[in-house]
């Protein structure tokens, strides 16, 4: 019996790499993530209000100083959403004229609710209550507040799975903020730096410097997104490359809400769409 | 239709299982798996999830045998790949199909009235996974993440695996015992 299993599972493992997206394993995919989704659903139904009780128990002493700040930084924000709200149109009006991309501030955006990640400790994304019924489709990028968060890779009717930027399958086109250097985020896993990767040694990058995505030449992600800050820099003397690991703005540990960019995702680089 | 004598000795599947154990157990696997994509996901052990389908199927091994570990191993794994993105569909259902083989094998060799059997079981499957898992995903062209990560979330998974077994096993004993089908002597 044991042979007939083991024997049953290499014929799964060569099926897998065989197989295109249509394979009987997708289908099986399907089937699995629709019998395991309502549950997961009801599991985060339940546990989430029990959580959110004892954070806010946790924050009982600081709420009246929180609400204090929170209310100043309101009248701040408010009056910077008018200020953005102008020069979005001008910017709007500008990119029209020169025939550019829109900029991501200005798509239409989808907030979904993470309502679960993989059973796995070696592959970082996350499920979110929202599907291909709701517009989604794959390859479009993801943010929080935060940044960038990653991009969605599959799509049910419902559903939709996004691999996290950390994860080292993930990677996107980045530069430094404000200079013309462009190389590739990658991931390596949770609590661990991302690697900016293809920056030659003569470029000047210090630590510190803001790092953002660097737009449609890889066809997934806007351009401008933040991702995070340099950490760290690295040069070899005999290098081609410069060592730069990057601390992430969002915090993949806790993600709760993400908004997933609708009119971004996979362009026709020719046409710029 | 007459049976040979290696056949009556040895029970088919089926008479192992049963459809309410095997029922059950589909039960407990879907469980664990959700709540191993959900919960467990967010109450992290320095950011590590414990495998709670492998110590379902370590338990259910150590309980009932090889036949049912290698059935568990193989349903609960293949169920964790399906429900991973962009990884090789099989591989956990191989590495928990030897685990569910292992311990239901050589279970006859512990103390079976100890409490530290199963949690010795489950330290022991757990590390075997884990560096099984990641050997052969880097043996056959998976993307990785550094060997010391490696380390430390094996580590980290059979301290956690660990700590969730003198909770699971007594609610994974109760269910095998509801559910263990009786046995039929015929002569």
């Amino acid at each position: 019996m044991l042979l007939a299993f083991l024997a049953l599972s290499i014929v799964v493992i060569t099926l897998d790499f065989r197989q295109d997206s249509t394979g009987p394993l997708d289908r099986a995919k399907d089937i699995s993530s629709a019998i395991v989704t309502p549950i997961q659903r009801g599991i985060t139904a339940i546990f989430s209000p029990v959580g959110n009780f004892f954070s806010s128990l946790r924050d009982l002493s600081n709420l009246q100083e929180e609400n204090t700040e929170l209310r100043t930084q309101a009248e701040v924000m408010e009056q910077r959403v008018k200020e953005a709200d102008a020069i979005l149109v001008e910017n709007e009006r500008l990119l029209e004229l020169q025939g550019l991309d829109e900029s991501y501030p200005t798509m239409d955006r989808l907030s979904a609710r993470v309502i679960g990640r993989p059973p796995a400790n070696y592959k970082w994304a996350v499920t979110i209550d929202k599907g291909s019924a709701d517009g989604i489709e794959s390859d479009m990028a993801v943010i929080d507040p935060d940044g960038l968060v990653g991009k969605v890779i599959r799509v049910d009717d419902n559903t939709a799975t996004i691999l996290l930027l950390i994860d080292p399958q993930a990677n996107a086109k980045a530069r430094i903020k404000g200079e013309a250097y462009a190389g590739a985020v990658g991931g390596n896993g949770a609590s661990e730096p991302l690697t900016l990767a293809f920056i030659d040694t003569e470029a000047d990058v210090e630590v510190g410097d803001e790092v953002v995505t660097a737009g449609y030449d890889q066809g997934v992600y806007p351009p401008n997104i933040p991702i995070g800050t340099v950490s760290s820099v690295e040069s070899q003397e005999a290098a081609l490359e410069q060592e730069i690991d990057v601390e992430p703005y969002v915090d993949f540990t806790t993600l709760d809400f993400v908004q997933v960019i609708l009119g971004s995702g996979k362009r026709d680089i020719a046409e710029g769409k | 239709m007459a049976m040979t004598a290696n056949e009556a000795r040895s029970p088919g599947l089926l008479s192992d299982l049963g459809l309410g154990r095997g029922v059950a157990m589909a039960a407990l696997v879907l469980v664990a798996v959700a709540l191993q994509s959900t919960l467990l996901a967010r109450v992290t052990l320095l950011g590590v999830i414990p495998q709670l389908v492998l110590v379902v199927v370590v338990c259910l091994a150590f309980l009932d045998g090889e036949r049912v570990g290698v059935v568990v191993g193989f349903a609960g794994g293949l169920l964790q790949d399906l429900l991973l993105p962009q990884s090789i569909i099989g591989l956990t259902a191989l590495v928990y199909t030897l685990i569910g083989y292992g311990v239901g094998s050589l279970r006859h060799f512990a103390p079976s009235e100890s409490v530290w059997s199963p949690v010795f079981a489950v330290a022991i499957a757990s590390a075997i996974a884990e560096l099984s898992y990641a050997m052969l995903a880097i043996i056959l062209g998976q993307e990785w993440v550094s060997l010391s990560f490696t380390a430390r979330v094996t580590g980290l998974v059979v301290l956690y695996d660990t700590l969730l077994t003198p909770f699971a096993f007594p609610l994974l004993r109760r269910v095998s015992a509801r559910f263990r089908p009786e046995k039929v002597y015929r002569w």
